[in-house]
């Protein structure tokens, strides 16, 4: 258990109660029960969604296709119900299907193809949206199916389902990624591929797995995303891959691979929704709000980045001993 | 022939990390014309000193005397002006840049218009590395040139800076016999010109050869300094560790009868041509050579990483046929890589994830892992192989190289392998880890275990093997009881046939 609630959770735990001690001091509104519970239902897109991108970060990928897919699934879940007149209990799961699919398609291209990640899924962050636009000749897709609604909306004794959702998926992936082969086998991959490759790891077929896992949690913030509008749209998901990525960036996941914590994302994730949920209260601009987020991916890759030097620092002025080691020149039998 | 006043004297130089006293009042006097051997295991200050030495940082005390005149080394490009040059362990060359470009680099000749005078470059460069007789032209791609060749570009710069000190930090690790040969014939040239050089090794035996004084440390204070120890191994080799650490090389005969791996014709598309051997239960099979006769690649061809295009291997009498790394290591096979930071270590792990990596499969059931057992056994090697206990808590970035090496050694014994191939076993890590790896060697055959050893150290492989086959061009010419043969006969037979450039095969 101590390795699931380790050290790497501290920051961005604290990160997120700051945050919110701040917005709940400034702003009158915050803590209604009505607004924190409309929180939960902001946060859980794109803390879903940002499982599959930190698990991709995990395996030293990057998935910047997500929004798109996002998009495209919506597009496809509306056609099949409006038009098609498939079932919403069928359809649900062939999307689900669908967006793991789409994710082995990309995968595949990726470890197989030898092409990095980041341009597969550029191009698939371009091409899934324009997937998107060939149904209903571009246009959106509304007044699905009244049972869709519920999926988002619905209460379990008094709890919004998607907390249920979050519950369920974060403690799924906090389980594999600590506990099975499969986790360590995504961290081995992201830490050295190379040395990864020399202990028999199958190396293109975990990359390859990450990229499933990521699709099929973007196939399901597809369904809350249409769930909650009861629609489809080619424009829906805009920078939703970026907003995942952030959350796992937030989160203290590094882009290098093969660090970081997979619940520290949803740390990340309402972090950067509390922060936005702040400045909406408070009436800012969206232009306010994009320039904050930059801030703060960039302060939290900061952080990072200058851990040692921060850690000396707080020694130096609460007379601990600094935790940055100087192996060289330590003696070790 | 050393004339009185030393050209550089560093006097009673201190330095601290948080926690560590890394330097505690060392004193070092470098002679004009005069080869000085800094030694000491890992950890004990070198680093440190040379950081002092090339002005990357500053002591916290202690004074530095240039020709008996007292000087501050503010940074590294004041050593430079002081005529100081840091040759570092990682070349600091660019390889997309010719060798020219790469000596004058951050210097570059200008005519009177402020564009970089290519005439001239080419000359200087061309000059200078006829006076070092390096056969290079300076339009050579740097990064197409040997390890070697690099390594004495690296040293070319120093020349064409006309440093009065020049500070070699293992300049050897990644050279070839031949190529140290080289080097140090030039070494021996610069002190005639009188050069002062300060020369950084593990190579006890080549330190033997060029040095004519040392300095050795240990935890950070000066135990032998210049003129109070012989230079003769044994002697250094006491000195740095602190006490008589018995037999270098404690080799066992564990070799049996039975012959558990037997090769026959191997080839592959990476230059393994004819390969064939027999290797027995409990032997230790040395493979020598100079760098890039094949060796790796014998031991990927092995082990599965690079496909077979002829030949069989027979595994205790019967043909095994390995597409990828898992066939070589589920049939019991192990590979120790010749760069444990490259392809060896996950340096997101501690010592449990490192132990563990190529036995997941064995540690898990329907596919969730055994956390406890994993960590049991990881303990229990630590204790074993006299691991630093730090790694149970710690990533193993923290390590030193003997533990790190350990640590990826440990990972076989979890897997219980069979048959280890050990790449460069010991390189880079200092005399007390290297003993322990060899105690390790001794047992892992005393237990049954096969090895194929590796080894650019002549000394380590004649000691350690039963039997040494000589590698030369991707085959092996020939096999020999590792006591019929001597230092200088392994020197000359993996060296007989001409190469110049023996990284055309490979490359």
């Amino acid at each position: 258990m101590k390795r699931i609630f380790d050290t790497q959770l501290i920051g961005p735990f604290a990160a997120m109660v700051i945050v919110a001690l701040i917005v709940a001091l400034t702003t009158e509104r915050f803590l209604n029960p009505g607004n924190l519970s409309n929180l939960s239902l902001q946060v859980s897109i794109v803390a879903l969604i940002a499982i599959g991108s930190t698990i991709v970060i995990f395996a030293a990928g990057i998935d910047l296709s997500s929004g798109s897919m996002v998009a495209l699934l919506t597009m496809i879940l509306a056609q099949m119900l409006k038009f098609v007149g498939i079932p919403l209990v069928l359809a649900l799961p062939l999307i689900l299907l669908m967006g793991g699919l789409l994710g082995l398609f990309i995968g595949l291209i990726t470890a197989y193809g030898r092409i990095p990640s980041f341009i597969t899924t550029l191009a698939a962050l371009i091409a899934f949206r324009g997937l998107a636009l060939t149904f209903n000749n571009g246009s959106p897709i509304f007044s699905l199916d009244p049972a869709l609604e519920p999926i988002f909306y619905g209460k379990l004794f008094g709890v919004p389902m998607p907390f249920f959702y979050l519950v369920f998926f974060y403690v799924l992936a906090a389980f594999t990624m600590n506990f099975t082969k499969l986790g360590r086998e995504i961290y081995a991959v992201g830490g050295n591929p190379a040395a990864a490759v020399l202990t028999g790891i199958n190396v293109r077929k975990v990359q390859t797995t990450t990229f499933v896992i990521a699709g099929f949690m973007t196939a399901v913030g597809a369904i809350l995303m249409s769930a909650r509008l009861n629609s489809g749209s080619p424009n829906y998901g805009q920078t939703l891959e970026l907003q995942a990525i952030a959350a796992a960036v937030v989160g203290g996941a590094s882009l290098a691979g093969g660090r970081g914590n997979i619940l520290a994302t949803l740390m990340g994730a309402m972090t950067i929704v509390i922060v936005q949920n702040g400045l909406n209260l408070n009436a800012a601009p969206s232009s306010v709000q994009n320039i904050v987020l930059g801030l703060i991916i960039l302060l939290a890759v900061g952080i990072d980045m200058w851990r040692a030097e921060i850690s000396g620092l707080m020694g130096r002025m609460f007379g601990r001993p600094s935790s940055q080691q100087s192996s060289n020149v330590k003696k070790e039998a | 022939m050393t004339p009185a006043t030393p050209l550089w004297e560093f006097v009673d130089i201190t330095k601290a990390y948080p926690g560590v006293l890394a330097n505690d009042k060392v004193c070092i006097r470098l002679m004009p014309g005069s080869i000085h051997g800094l030694l000491g295991e890992n950890g004990c200050g070198k680093s440190t000193m040379i950081k002092t030495l090339s002005g990357v940082q500053q002591p916290d005390s202690g004074q530095i005397l240039h020709n008996g005149k007292p000087v501050t080394i503010s940074d590294p490009q004041a050593a430079r002006e002081l005529g100081i040059a840091t040759v570092f362990q990682e070349f600091s060359i660019v390889p997309t840049l010719s060798v020219g470009e790469n000596i004058f680099l951050g210097n570059m000749p200008r005519s009177r218009f402020g564009v970089i005078d290519w005439t001239k470059v080419h000359n200087e460069a061309a000059r200078v590395l006829a006076e070092m007789d390096v056969d290079v032209s300076p339009e050579t791609i740097t990064g197409s040139l040997s390890v070697g060749e690099q390594q004495l570009v690296e040293i070319a710069k120093a020349v064409a800076m006309d440093a009065r000190m020049i500070i070699l930090d293992e300049p050897t690790a990644a050279l070839g016999e031949d190529e140290i040969e080289r080097l140090h014939q030039l070494l021996r040239k610069m002190r005639e010109r009188g050069t002062a050089i300060l020369y950084v090794s593990h190579r006890l035996d080549e330190v033997e050869r060029i040095v004519d004084e040392v300095t050795i440390l240990r935890n950070g204070c000066v135990v032998r300094a210049s003129g109070e120890t012989k230079i003769n191994v044994s002697e250094i080799v006491s000195a740095m560790v602190g006490e008589d650490i018995g037999e270098h090389y404690p080799k066992e005969q564990n070799a049996a009868k039975d012959i558990v791996l037997e090769a026959a014709g191997l080839a592959t598309n990476s230059g393994v041509k004819d390969v064939s051997f027999s290797l027995h239960r409990g032997e230790v099979l040395g493979l020598g050579g100079v760098l890039g006769s094949g060796r790796t690649e014998i031991a990927r061809a092995l082990f599965g990483t690079d496909e077979l295009t002829a030949g069989q291997i027979s595994l205790n009498g019967k043909p095994v046929r390995f597409r990828r790394e898992i066939d070589a290591i589920r049939a019991g096979l192990a590979l120790v890589p010749e760069n444990r930071k490259f392809d060896g270590l996950f340096f997101n792990f501690r010592a449990s994830g490192n132990v563990t990596a190529a036995s997941l499969g064995g540690l898990s059931r329907f596919g969730v892992l055994n956390l406890k057992a994993e960590e049991q056994a990881t303990h229990d090697l630590i204790r074993d192989l006299e691991i630093s206990t730090q790694a149970e808590e710690k990533t193993v970035n923290f390590l030193s190289g003997g533990n790190q090496q350990k640590i990826v050694i440990a990972r076989w014994l979890f897997s219980a392998s069979d048959i280890l191939i050990l790449d460069e076993p010991t390189q880079g890590i200092d005399i007390g880890a290297k003993i322990a790896v060899y105690k390790l060697i001794n047992r892992l055959t005393r237990a049954g275990k096969s090895i194929i050893l590796i080894s650019s150290d002549h000394d380590e492989l004649l000691a350690m093997s039963d039997r040494i086959a000589v590698v030369q061009h991707g085959t092996i010419a020939r096999t020999v009881d590792a006591h019929d043969l001597t230092h200088d006969d392994l020197v000359r037979a993996s060296a007989d046939t001409p190469q110049s450039k023996p990284k055309e095969a490979f490359a």
